[in-house]
């Protein structure tokens, strides 16, 4: 059932154009921190893990988090508009499986986009002729943001499911970026999803995680997309639709 | 036109859009106190109300051009989620009518978050004990730069958001204008007159100067250029997005 559910959502995305979103703005944000590489590199002195510093600022700490946001609002736009919600709760399809089929869709979405960055900034990396080889070290880094990103998608699913605004769910996300930021910098990141982002991808401290901030990093991110998910899917069930 | 006005509002009664925008813009106020309060206590020298207003000049780069895309696309979104556009170009109501409403009746809410925006700056001041009275004027000078910036950035959304059904790409065009109006003060000046969100910070009353070994606010009188390169960027958006919707067949 999960997989006819994952079919369905990605052919809801087929013409959708979201492809351009997700290559466009990790794009912008690369050219922006190369940018500032460029014209700072008298001071940023560390070759590769200096430009995946300056790279990262921008797109982990806020266009990510609002990828995250638009692409999630997306995935639910369709069931809100013409009473689509009615007919995909009277389908012979479990809620749950409606649920973690968008999330899984999305998550697919963040992957690509994550490799498409990497991709990116190897490049940026070579065409600056950096010093050294490229630090293995960012894939492993790549792959923890994206687990991170998994956190913030079930919980901006979640939003996007309750509110039926398209905008409101990205201006919320661009409120608890910053939330994220402040309780990253009170050392109280661990507890939001938000932060997660900041830890996995290295962003602002590339510094390697103790074996039990990692073990802390995996754990909490799991209990957050359970969490998050088992709260969206019950309340899925209970609550009546507004649909129209 | 004050019927149709008055029916833009009648329609968003129950989206909450007031309470949107005061949360969102509590958010970034809650944010810059903070961080002025550090700087404050770094430099006391900062504890001036040019250092406030400079400080939510520079955030409103990011947070007014992201708020101004979510406004509008709310606005116009409900017309393509309903198919109303349909119904409204029925009835006996130019569609230049219909879009000059909408268009005041976002730009009157985001004038309700600039001045609740003006009215916290003060009472933070106050609250910090910064010197002197509160600068009318220069607090006049950031409510008009500021206006006057969203006047074209909503402009230029509400184009996206009635031409492109697919309200992606207007939120997606207001990320973008975010982050342009966020690092504006990395680019040079030429560069940055070409993006209009930058010109949250070059319309700002007040900049910051950078020498060897201090740094300090320093009021700035706004030039008559900007303003009216601000002015004709509002114009052409306006005009270029109300004929190409108004003859866009739906």
């Amino acid at each position: 059932m999960i997989k006819r559910s994952i079919f369905a959502e990605l052919l809801k995305l087929r013409h959708s154009r979201i492809g351009l979103v997700l290559a466009i703005l990790p794009s912008i944000s690369l050219m922006i921190g190369c940018a500032n590489f460029y014209l700072n590199q008298g001071v940023l002195e560390n070759g590769w893990y200096s430009l995946w510093n300056q790279v990262c600022l921008f797109y982990g700490e806020f266009f990510l988090p609002i990828l995250i946001a638009i692409c999630c609002s997306y995935v639910c736009r369709l069931e809100h508009l013409n009473r689509n919600w009615s007919m995909i709760l009277t389908s012979p399809v479990s809620v749950a499986s409606i649920f973690l089929a968008k999330l899984l869709v999305v998550s697919i979405l963040m992957l690509f986009t994550q490799a498409f960055f990497l991709g990116l900034y190897w490049l940026a990396g070579t065409l600056f002729a950096l010093p050294g080889h490229f630090p293995v070290e960012t894939i492993g880094w790549s792959i923890r943001g994206w687990y991170a990103t998994l956190s913030i998608s079930a919980l901006q699913l979640a939003i996007s499911l309750r509110i039926r605004s398209f905008a409101t769910p990205i201006g919320i996300c661009l409120c608890a970026v910053f939330i994220g930021l402040g309780m990253y910098t009170a050392n109280l990141g661990i507890f939001f999803p938000y932060s997660l982002l900041t830890i996995g991808m290295s962003v602002l401290n590339q510094d390697q995680l103790t074996a039990t901030q990692n073990i802390s990093f995996w754990v909490t991110n799991l209990s957050f997309i359970i969490i998050i998910a088992s709260i969206a899917i019950r309340r899925l069930k209970n609550k009546d639709i507004v649909s129209c | 036109m004050i019927k149709t006005l008055g029916l833009e509002y009648y329609k968003i009664r129950r989206k909450k859009i007031w309470t949107m925008i005061t949360l969102f813009l509590g958010v970034e106020m809650l944010w810059a106190f903070m961080s002025i309060t550090r700087s404050i206590a770094k430099n006391p020298d900062h504890a001036v109300w040019e250092s406030i207003i400079f400080n939510i000049s520079s955030m409103n780069g990011l947070f007014m051009s992201i708020i101004s895309a979510i406004v509008v696309s709310r606005i116009c979104d409900m017309e393509h989620k309903g198919a109303t556009w349909k119904m409204l170009i029925a009835t006996n109501v130019r569609r230049g009518n219909l879009y000059a409403a909408k268009y005041i009746c976002a730009n009157s809410l985001l004038l309700f978050g600039i001045l609740t925006q003006a009215v916290m700056m003060m009472v933070f001041g106050m609250m910090k004990g910064f010197p002197g009275t509160p600068p009318i004027e220069i607090q006049l000078q950031f409510i008009m730069g500021n206006l006057l910036t969203t006047l074209a950035v909503t402009a230029l959304q509400q184009w996206i958001s009635l031409a492109i059904k697919n309200q992606t790409f207007a939120l997606c065009l207001g990320m973008l204008g975010g982050f342009i109006g966020m690092t504006a003060g990395l680019f040079p000046a030429g560069a940055r007159h070409i993006f209009i969100w930058a010109y949250y910070l070059d319309l700002s009353p007040v900049t910051f100067h950078y020498t060897e070994s201090t740094s300090l606010y320093v009021t700035q009188s706004l030039g008559t250029g900007i303003i009216l390169l601000a002015l004709a960027m509002t114009v052409l958006f306006y005009i270029a997005g109300s004929i190409h919707v108004s003859r866009q067949e739906i």
